[in-house]
């Protein structure tokens, strides 16, 4: 069996585990936040995937992912809501809507021969701030006056409303983090890597590379929309000034670079792992302090793992999978919390906490005891400092 | 037979002529030597044939195309490959990655599987295939200086420009790059070579073109060009020549 088989075949294994969630948490009657949880992280997951196809792979730093998240939000509420559209007819028109603004984009930016990369970050974060102030103004889009989704009707094979949130997300996400795998075992994905390394050289070598970063640009965008799209309804209330804040670029940012850029599981990781500390950080009244907790733990991981979060756990599975699972095992047979989330969460602290050790370190406590890492083991490098190539 | 011809090529920085109406050509099969004081326009001819600097005047035709006119990727598709004088690996990649995206891109497409076993094919010839999996920064300049050369010659290239490939080495590197430059040729791929050590430009060579201030100002047989007084002259006016 092929690595790529192999890996088809995991997904496969997680769409239906995942997929069959609603009807255990109905079986078992367990309480509806666990959906919510979830479908949160599957929103963040594809966010942070889609952004790590542009920024990740091709090197170009993209604050951007407001914008095409503000498309899908305000394109599906005016179509759902002032046009009357199927709201599953007018997602995907979000997506493509996005897509054709950031291939727009692209167009201008990546013409540019000389645009240096701190120029390509900039020109992306006022793509949202532009489309704000369009959107404020506007009255055929918002006119300042929001947009209320919560009257959407939804298709009834989805269910109730939370667990239609769940499975178009769950859906979007599979789709998102698929897509982030293909390009990466792809010549798209290596004509990428090797424009974030010394784009030139990769011209020079025959790399299309007007083409592969548009290509990604317009990936990027598209899901981003798609996902934002879905979103619209969980707002409820759509305004600008929700909307296209500098929260979601920021954060998924921030998921990516934690998890890892360079491999496609990193930002999954990532966003899984922000994502559940902001929210046990906010259930347990600690909103206010809450960045800073969050500030100061990601200063901590992403200093002592530059590498990502990712290739560290791959590099240390065995250590990874027995502290996780034990902590995990531990925590629940012992009841010792209220819920499976906070026990998830401590897994995940305790097991971040052994990731820290440096690695020279953890080759001295490890060499006689553990058995040898597996030898597909990664080279450990540092997070890249370029932003653009020239 | 000519495969590539260089019409009056010029090209300006600011007020600098740094090529100055270059005309010259290089046959099927041939080892062309490019030499000159620094500052001549060597490594900016070399720039201009790989589209890396916009020409502002003149043709290079190589088949039945002007490479002036040709962004970067379609002149690697056409068949002509160039290595860095500073070499510039991939360095997120392993040295068989670097080689891989090479052969996949370059001059035909080809898959990832088919590139993994060509890269092998080319680690083997450049004598890579010790350090095949281990991250770039790992190499010696020597070994880098190969890696450009393994790079290079997995586009499938019929003209290869090599800019310096052996500034910087030691005599025991240069003379096992003079091997590897002439196994190259031996493949049946012409040389464009740039080179500052005048004894093995020469004795590499099969015809010599020499640069001064953007002119070409003699070009022929290596021992003839060297002996010729305008050519004397400008080393002599520039920096010493080091045969």
């Amino acid at each position: 069996m092929t690595a790529r088989t192999k890996t088809l075949l995991g997904f496969a294994i997680v769409a239906v585990v995942l997929g069959l969630v609603p009807n255990v948490v109905e079986v078992l009657d367990a309480p509806g936040f666990y959906l919510t949880f979830l479908f949160t992280m599957f929103f963040w997951i594809s966010q942070s995937s889609s952004w790590n196809i542009l920024t990740g792979y091709s090197g170009y730093f993209s604050f951007g992912q407001g914008a095409w998240f503000g498309i899908g939000v305000y394109t599906t509420g005016i179509l759902a809501t002032k046009h009357g559209w199927p709201f599953l007819v007018a997602l995907p028109v979000a997506g493509l809507v996005a897509g054709a603004a950031g291939l727009l984009l692209g167009l201008v930016v990546f013409r540019l021969r000389r645009l240096s990369g701190e120029i390509f970050a900039l020109t992306t974060l006022a793509v949202s701030f532009v489309l704000a102030s369009v959107a404020r103004l506007t009255s055929l889009i918002d006119g300042g006056r929001g947009i209320f989704m919560t009257g959407t009707p939804l298709p009834e094979f989805l269910g109730d409303f939370r667990t239609s949130m769940y499975r178009m997300t769950l859906v979007i996400a599979l789709l998102t983090v698929l897509t982030a795998y293909l390009i990466f075992e792809s010549r798209l994905g290596w004509g990428l890597f090797s424009i974030r390394d010394d784009e030139e050289v990769a011209r020079g070598l025959g790399v299309p590379t007007f083409r592969y970063k548009m290509t990604a640009l317009g990936t990027n965008a598209f899901f981003g929309a798609l996902m934002g799209g879905v979103w619209a309804l969980q707002i409820g209330f759509v305004t600008v000034e929700d909307v296209f804040n500098i929260r979601v670029p920021l954060l998924v940012i921030l998921m990516a670079v934690l998890g890892g850029m360079r491999h496609w599981m990193g930002p999954v990781v990532g966003a899984a792992i922000i994502y559940t500390l902001t929210d046990r950080l906010n259930s347990a009244g600690l909103a206010d302090v809450n960045q800073v907790i969050i500030g100061a733990l990601l200063i901590v991981m992403v200093l002592g793992v530059r590498e990502g979060i990712y290739l560290r756990i791959r590099a240390r599975w065995i250590a990874s999978g027995v502290i996780f699972f034990g902590a995990m095992a531990a925590l629940t047979v012992f009841d010792l919390t209220s819920s499976l989330i906070w026990d998830f969460s401590y897994a995940l602290l305790i097991t971040m906490a052994m990731l820290l050790i440096p690695t020279p370190l953890w080759e001295r406590l490890t060499r006689s005891r553990i058995t040898a890492p597996p030898s597909d083991r990664p080279p450990e490098q540092p997070v890249p400092s370029k932003t653009a190539g020239t | 037979m000519n495969l590539l011809t260089c019409t009056s090529i010029s090209k300006r920085f600011g007020g600098i002529r740094a090529l100055d109406g270059v005309s010259t050509s290089i046959e099927e099969h041939e080892i062309l030597g490019l030499v000159g004081p620094n500052g001549s326009g060597k490594s900016t001819l070399i720039n201009l044939l790989s589209g890396l600097y916009a020409a502002d005047d003149g043709q290079a035709v190589f088949g039945d195309r002007d490479l002036l006119r040709l962004p970067p990727e379609k002149i690697a598709a056409a068949g002509v490959a160039r290595t860095f004088q500073i070499p510039r690996p991939f360095d997120t990649m392993t040295v068989r990655e670097n080689v891989s995206v090479s052969y996949m891109f370059g001059h035909r497409r080809h898959s990832l599987e088919a590139a993994r076993d060509a890269a092998s094919e080319w680690l083997a010839f450049t004598g890579l295939e010790a350090v095949a999996d281990s991250p770039v920064d790992q190499l010696t300049l020597h070994q880098l200086k190969f890696l450009e050369l393994a790079r290079a010659l997995a586009t499938e290239p019929t003209l290869l420009l090599l800019d310096e490939v052996l500034a910087g080495l030691n005599p025991t590197e240069i003379d096992q790059s003079i091997e590897m430059i002439k196994r190259i040729h031996e493949r049946g791929i012409a040389l464009v070579i740039v080179e500052h050590l005048l004894r093995v430009v020469t004795s590499l060579s099969h015809r010599i073109v020499v640069l001064d201030q953007g002119r070409v100002i003699a070009s022929g047989d290596p021992t003839e060009v060297m002996e010729d007084p305008a050519v004397v002259a400008a080393y002599l006016g520039g920096s010493r020549p080091n045969a």
